[in-house]
């Protein structure tokens, strides 16, 4: 163990479990651009993991290509030992394990917070609607928003709806969540109330893949920081090594554009 | 105006049939032209390509040569030919409208956000669990409006099953107009004020619907 | 895409076929041509301020017919001129104002149009299988009839036990949408079946989509002369269509005029020579020469 590693309160074990979602050797190209290049990562149970790196390097296209909202053209991702199948009743069941939380929350208009929160359970994973109903009270609980139930998202403010659509995740158990860049559609004072959930999840455990800007929740609560820029992986440390000590010139040239402010 | 008056249990006849042809060819379109758009914003790429090909085959045909088709055409490659004639009427009605309904669908189904479809297959739903529970209800308000635009044509379009074996509404009035040569304007005024009704009724129901989902949301 | 071929394929067989049979009706949509005596100086046999007088000072005359009745008024996609027992009357009446048939305009008229024509002197006459009826008599003038005929059944030979009228109780008959013919046929319980032409009609009796056609005795004939082996004319007639020719109530002069010139064709023979050389070509026997209905004042 490293001494960043001791600094931060991940949880036991981090880093040292079994690989979960393994990138080997990914390739992607929108039209002429080479938005993947060749990369390779593994992320193992329990492991927290920050991508940042400018806008346009990749990252977004990275983490969603590991639930395949994006699909790659060359390489392979493997969940927990499975590739990445298909389109169909088999992809369908690899994403309810894989949870995500989008940028702009995505909240479905038309149900209420608890519907929202249910409808996975109850039409893929068939629980029965009581059983469905409880969990998602105690999930919301768990993020603050249960007295918001029967309301509709446009009702909530942003961070509430975040915090909802992490509920939504949570609710079908999976196995890995990713986080595509959270916090960057919120208000500065909405933002902590959605880091707070972030880290109490990655205290209680859970593997989490997170694209953000937010360096105090990389220094809180991440194992690794992995930093993007054109497609590539161009360096990958522990969060005290890189935010200190960063070892390529892009990765300076880009802490020194954002530590600024 | 005497005809008319004293055979008028004729002429409701002939709307009730109009009414049957619009009413089963409606659903019928409905469904197939929402599996049509289904498969048309689908992933799988064999069914876009055939789901846009049958809209533009048939959106680009008069309905009058649909009805060539089904009636005249068929029966001489010997196809339908111990077929009802209300069964062909609504299939040659279906063949036409679906495709717009397919259109009015898919243009709904592209108001609702690209982020409800993908926030719906990260949780695991299937693509037509998708788009039965999140995309399509939330479409439906988008959808009424040209929807109703299309069923109104097609109430109107039953017309053309006249010239078909049909004795529906404009069937009936030129056999009225036909033996009574004097009085051929009450005639259309009658049939005409029944088109109306209909029509009437359609855009109301659209509107109160309409109004309903604005509501709800 | 494989499906997508082949039903391609099917819409287009099937629209030649119909082409097909368009083409096949043309051929034998009537006999030779009958030879008229244009009357010389015809301007001068009508008084002053006559109908008659302004037709035949203009040289030319708007005739309405049918053109998809084959031995009644028939034109094909190539013909120039419609043949037919209707158009050879045509001829007789406009040869009597001094007009030559090549000068004659003549307009397809529908069942649905032929009183509006007339109304707004979009055509000068009609002559069009056009039944003399009390309730027509109030909107235009029909003077005749020149020939009298009656409603009858046409199915596939051999294939249908249809003797009399009550026989088609049940069944489902064709015509054309709004004929009086489909309203006989559906008051003894057969099921109307209206389409827009009479050979849309003759090909679903062909296909056996419906059990039998049903419209005047003389159209029917004309259908069965061009598919002998296929079709043939069942029933006694059993009403009596009279068919007269249509002229504007604006000139009441004409109906004597009309009258007088089917009296004479049936004095000269052009009456017998018209109809041998058309209706008269399917074989049947020339009728009796109908009486004339007197005109009015």
């Amino acid at each position: 163990m490293t001494a960043a590693e001791a600094s931060s309160p991940a949880p036991s074990g981090a880093g040292t479990g079994q690989p979960l979602v393994v990138l080997d050797h990914v390739n992607k190209w929108f039209g002429d651009l080479h938005v993947l290049q060749d990369i390779n990562l593994t992320i193992r149970r329990g492991e927290v993991v920050v991508v940042i790196g400018p806008s346009g390097s990749g990252k977004s296209t990275l983490c969603r290509a590991i639930n395949r909202l994006e699909t790659i053209q060359q390489g392979s991702i493997t969940l927990d030992g499975q590739p990445l199948p298909d389109e169909g009743k088999q992809l369908a069941k690899l994403r309810a394990e894989v949870g995500m939380v989008f940028q702009s929350f995505n909240l479905f208009a038309h149900k209420t917070i608890l519907e929202n929160v249910t409808l996975g359970p109850i039409k893929v994973r068939k629980q029965k609607k009581e059983d469905a109903d409880r969990r998602a009270m105690e999930l919301l609980e768990r993020v603050g928003i249960s007295e918001q139930s029967h309301k509709y998202p446009a009702q909530l403010s942003g961070g509430q709806q975040q915090r909802v659509a992490i509920a939504r995740a949570l609710a079908m158990e999976p196995k890995v969540m990713l986080f595509d860049e959270p916090t960057s559609a919120l208000d500065p004072e909405m933002i902590k109330e959605v880091l707070d959930v972030m880290v109490d999840l990655a205290e209680r455990g859970m593997t989490m893949v997170v694209v953000t800007h937010e360096m105090g929740f990389a220094r809180t609560a991440a194992n690794r920081v992995i930093f993007m820029a054109d497609g590539k992986i161009v360096e990958e440390n522990t969060p005290e090594e890189f935010f200190t000590n960063p070892q390529s010139d892009r990765a300076k040239d880009f802490l020194g554009k954002i530590l600024k402010h | 105006m005497e005809d008319i008056t004293s055979n008028f249990d004729l002429v409701l006849k002939a709307f009730w049939l109009t009414l049957q042809l619009l009413v089963l060819s409606g659903i019928a379109s409905l469904i197939l032209g929402t599996v049509l758009a289904a498969m048309r914003v689908g992933p799988i790429s064999v069914l876009r390509k055939a789901g846009a090909a049958y809209v533009t085959i048939v959106r680009n045909t008069p309905l009058l040569i649909v009805f060539v088709f089904v009636f005249i055409a068929a029966a001489k490659l010997g196809w339908f030919v111990g077929t009802p004639f209300v069964i062909k009427g609504v299939a040659a009605l279906t063949i036409y409208t679906s495709a717009f309904v397919c259109e009015a669908v898919r243009s709904g189904v592209n108001s609702v956000s690209l982020g409800q479809a993908e926030a719906s297959r990260a949780i695991g739903l299937t693509f037509s669990q998708s788009m039965q529970f999140v995309v399509l209800p939330q479409s439906f308000r988008a959808v009424v409006p040209p929807l109703a635009s299309v069923l109104i044509a097609l109430a109107k379009n039953t017309s053309v099953a006249a010239a078909f074996g049909l004795m529906e509404a404009t069937a009936r009035m030129r056999y009225f107009t036909n033996n009574n040569a004097d009085d051929r304007l009450w005639i259309f005024l009658v049939f005409a004020v029944g088109y109306i009704i209909i029509v009437e009724l359609m855009s109301v129901g659209a509107m109160s619907l309409e109004r309903r989902w604005k509501v709800a949301r | 895409m494989r499906f997508m071929r082949t039903k391609v394929v099917a819409i287009a067989a099937g629209l030649s076929f119909a082409l097909a049979a368009c083409g096949e009706a043309g051929s034998n949509g009537g006999g030779e041509e009958v030879e008229v005596d244009v009357a010389e100086n015809a301007a001068e046999n009508f008084d002053d301020g006559t109908r008659m007088k302004e037709l035949a000072e203009s040289g030319s005359i708007t005739i309405g017919v049918k053109f998809d009745q084959p031995g009644i008024g028939f034109k094909g996609a190539a013909d120039d001129m419609p043949k037919g027992f209707d158009p050879e009357m045509g001829k007789i009446l406009a040869a009597s104002l001094g007009i030559a048939p090549e000068d004659i305009t003549w307009k397809e008229t529908i069942s649905d149009n032929r009183e509006p024509f007339l109304q707004s002197g979009e055509v000068d006459l009609v002559i069009a299988s056009y039944s003399i009826t009390d309730d027509r008599r109030e909107v235009v003038g029909q003077a005749g009839p020149y020939y009298i005929t009656g409603q009858q059944f046409l199915v596939k030979k051999g294939g249908t036990d249809i003797d009399t009228l009550e026989d088609v109780k049940g069944t489902e008959v064709c015509s054309v949408t709004g004929s009086t013919s489909l309203d006989n046929a559906e008051g003894v319980g057969a099921k109307p079946r209206g389409f827009d032409t009479y050979s849309e009609c003759v090909d679903q009796v062909l296909s056996g989509t419906v059990d039998a056609m049903t419209t005047d005795g003389a159209i029917l004939l004309g259908y069965a002369a061009e598919h002998p082996d296929d079709l043939e004319v069942v029933v006694e007639p059993f009403s009596e269509e009279r068919y007269g020719v249509g002229y504007s109530k604006d000139s009441p002069e004409m109906c004597q005029w009309i009258n007088d010139t089917i009296e004479e064709s049936y004095e000269n023979g052009k009456w017998e020579e018209a109809f041998e050389a058309t209706l008269g070509a399917s074989g049947v026997d020339t009728p009796e020469q109908p009486e004339l209905d007197p005109c009015e004042g």
